[in-house]
């Protein structure tokens, strides 16, 4: 965790590429972004995660000068951009629904953006045939968007705004439209191209899944504020709220009271447990005061009899069992009625010894798996 | 078993559904244009009705047919209605393309304008069909005449020292024409613009295009289908006008649809009017064509 965190540091010593400063977005009565704060640095692939609605393409059409902000200052490289007409930014957007121009071919939709900057005709012409070999779509230059399947319209809209160039390229769930194969392709595809054209990216997208894969770093939304940025890794390790940790991944959270500080780590008293729990984490909070203490399933062991540790267990009942392949997910009630899941691998084809439903078991996880989270 | 598939193939619903606009075109347009066919090859003569019969019964129990082709090559020969044709042609043209210019420019701020006043502004362009449309053209009269009301304002504020002389010019069927078709040139265009992708509009920025630019490049070529579909609405009924260039034209306006008037009331030969509608409408026949297609790509 501490190598995440220092990754983190160097970043910051940079000067940042994009500043957000205290922006926000008002459409009439309803604030779509409020006082968000956001630096994010040259040549990163910064995911924007969050629900549908929370304000993640308003802050990228901000960015990509079609909303202005109510309040706040947008920064790129250093100077206001709040007043610069879209067409006169340097950032190119790569639009969630593609909008492609419906009545010019493939070809013609990727040197639209060439044309405007007065290339001469040849340099067009082989940009074009550049960024048509690099989404491979050569064979379909001359085709119109309407006879182009989804996924091959989606890499035109990729090309047509890589075309130009630009130093920041803004992706609004770009890969929304497309089925979970061809999607993890393309990702891995996007990754490609960031590192070989060394643009920045700013991807949006509501699947943590996508974000984790793909980015350098993500910044988690909810209800038009940014909660946490972070690498994929350490925002999962260790997320700064709840709500957090429960929109990255699966979590189960235990609600107790903070009890102080010892040699083993934070200490909590559940209310589903005689004993104390512990975290090593240790946090700035009163005695007395609520916390939770969050434990990723796969984080969790199960035993069929009480295990040799002296801290952090907890018994309960198989209530169910999700087989999954590599995997399977135990289903584990508690006396108190709490739910927790626990992921274990599958390691043998059929175990002799395996859990069964309704079967007493014991969990146990190591108080340097645990997280303590104050809100 | 045949019989119940030919009932089942006539009765079934699609057909009735689609049977409905067929049998409207039938009753009120071909029997009638058929009618008029009939009267464009027989004579005139002085009687009730004012020309020769096309069916002869005499005795037999096929009719034999009378029909004479005077009139038509009477029509093509004498060069004023080939004038009249070449000037309606003209005039329907040039007030469709200023109709365009300006109905473009209406249609066009109303998509623009905010949500609350669009209802409005559509309505004020449909308002003035709930006045008769001869009463409108009338009202004309009264603003271009030379004591009229625009001379009036025009002498009032000393922009011109004489009245200028508007009414009975092809200015004042001009102004007439594009008045009264300019609803039929926006409500096309607007429906057009009004669903068009905005992100498209946004897109064309986002690649350095400028405001002015995106609109030639991306409004005005998608909005096409509408610009069409406004032009044949205006252009097609303007061809066969009658009533504006009667009302606001003067001796120098020449008009099939007046030519037409005379012909039928005035000299009472109707075969001769009959051949004129005819070729009138032969002529619009290839318009009427392209904008069903236009219609057709528009629709799939
Ligand atoms: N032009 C607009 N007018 C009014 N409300 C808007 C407008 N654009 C977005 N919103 C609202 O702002 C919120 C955030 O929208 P958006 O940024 O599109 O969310 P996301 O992309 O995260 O799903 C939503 O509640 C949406 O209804
Ligand atoms: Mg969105």
């Amino acid at each position: 965790m501490n190598e995440i965190e220092s990754e983190t540091t160097k970043l910051s010593s940079d000067k940042p590429y994009i500043q957000f400063q205290n922006v926000s977005k008002k459409f009439g009565n309803f604030t779509a972004i409020n006082d968000l704060t956001l630096d994010i640095f040259n040549n990163e692939f910064f995911s924007l995660l969050g629900p549908s609605g929370c304000g993640k393409t308003t802050l990228l059409r901000m960015l990509a000068g079609f909303e202005k902000p109510t309040n706040g200052r947008i920064l790129l490289e250093g100077e206001d951009i709040s007043n610069i007409p879209p067409h006169l930014r340097p950032i190119n957007m790569m639009f969630q629904s593609y909008a492609l121009f419906p009545h010019m071919t493939v070809e013609k939709n990727i040197a639209f953006g060439l044309k405007q900057d007065k290339l001469p005709s040849n340099k067009i012409n082989q940009r074009v045939d550049e960024m048509l070999e690099l989404v491979e779509l050569t064979e379909f230059s001359k085709r119109k968007p309407n006879q182009l399947s989804g996924g091959q319209r989606q890499r035109v809209a990729l090309a047509r705004s890589l075309a130009k160039r630009p130093k920041l390229l803004l992706l609004d769930e770009p890969l929304g439209a497309l089925d979970k194969r061809l999607r993890e392709q393309t990702q891995f595809e996007l990754m490609n191209i960031q590192e070989k054209l060394g643009i920045t990216f700013i991807i949006v997208t509501h699947d943590q899944e996508e974000a984790m894969t793909v980015s350098s770093r993500i910044g988690v939304m909810d209800s038009g504020n940014v909660i946490q940025v972070s690498t994929p890794n350490n925002l999962y390790e260790a997320p700064a709220t709840k709500s957090v940790a429960e929109f990255i991944g699966n979590v189960n959270l235990f609600e107790g009271v903070y009890k102080g500080f010892d040699d083993i780590g934070t200490k909590l008293k559940c209310e589903h447990s005689e004993s104390i729990v512990y975290s090593s984490q240790s946090i700035d909070a009163k005695n007395g005061s609520k916390i939770w203490l969050a434990v990723r399933p796969e984080k969790l062991e199960i035993f069929k009899s009480p295990p040799d540790y002296k801290y952090n267990i907890l018994k309960g009942t198989i209530i169910d069992i999700g087989y999954g392949g590599s995997f399977s997910t135990y289903h584990v009630k508690l006396p108190n009625g709490n739910m927790i899941s626990v992921i274990r691998a599958n390691r043998e084809r059929t175990s002799e010894k395996s859990i069964t439903w309704n079967d007493e078991v014991y969990l146990h996880w190591s108080s340097k798996s645990a997280v303590v989270l104050t809100e | 078993m045949k019989n119940n598939m030919l009932s089942k193939y006539i009765f079934n619903g699609r057909n009735a559904v689609i049977a409905v606009p067929y049998l409207w075109l039938l009753i009120l347009f071909l029997f009638p244009f058929l009618i008029v066919l009939k009267i464009s090859f027989a004579e005139p003569i002085i009687a009730i009705p004012p020309f020769s019969s096309f069916f002869h019964w005499d005795g037999s129990f096929w009719p034999t047919i009378q029909a004479s082709f005077y009139n038509y090559v009477f029509i093509l020969e004498d060069s004023l209605y080939l004038n009249a044709y070449l000037s309606s042609l003209k005039i329907a043209l040039i007030s469709t393309l200023i109709t365009l210019v300006i109905g473009y420019a209406i249609a066009y701020s109303i998509t623009k304008a905010p949500t609350r006043w669009k209802g409005l502004l559509l309505l004020m362009v449909i308002l003035p069909f709930w006045t008769s449309f001869l009463i409108r053209v009338y009202a004309w009269i009264g603003i271009l005449k030379t004591e009229g009301l625009l001379n009036l304002m025009l002498l009032s504020l000393g922009i011109t020292d004489q009245p200028l002389t508007i009414m009975n010019t092809n200015l004042a069927v001009y102004i007439g024409i594009v008045y009264s078709y300019l609803p039929f040139m926006i409500l096309p265009i607007y429906a057009n613009i009004e669903k068009m992708d905005g992100s498209l509009i946004e897109a064309a920025a986002d690649l350095g295009c400028r405001p002015f630019k995106t609109f030639w490049k991306i409004t005005i070529p998608l909005s096409i289908p509408g610009i069409l579909a406004g032009c044949f609405l205006v252009f097609i009924p303007a061809v066969g006008e009658f009533v504006i260039p009667d009302l606001l034209g003067g001796t120098e306006t020449l008009m099939i649809g007046k030519v037409l008037w005379i012909e039928f009331f005035s000299n009472r030969d109707w075969p001769l009017a009959s051949a004129v509608a005819v070729i009138l409408l032969a002529m619009l026949i290839l318009p009427i064509m392209y904008y069903q297609k236009s219609q057709e790509k528009a629709i799939s």
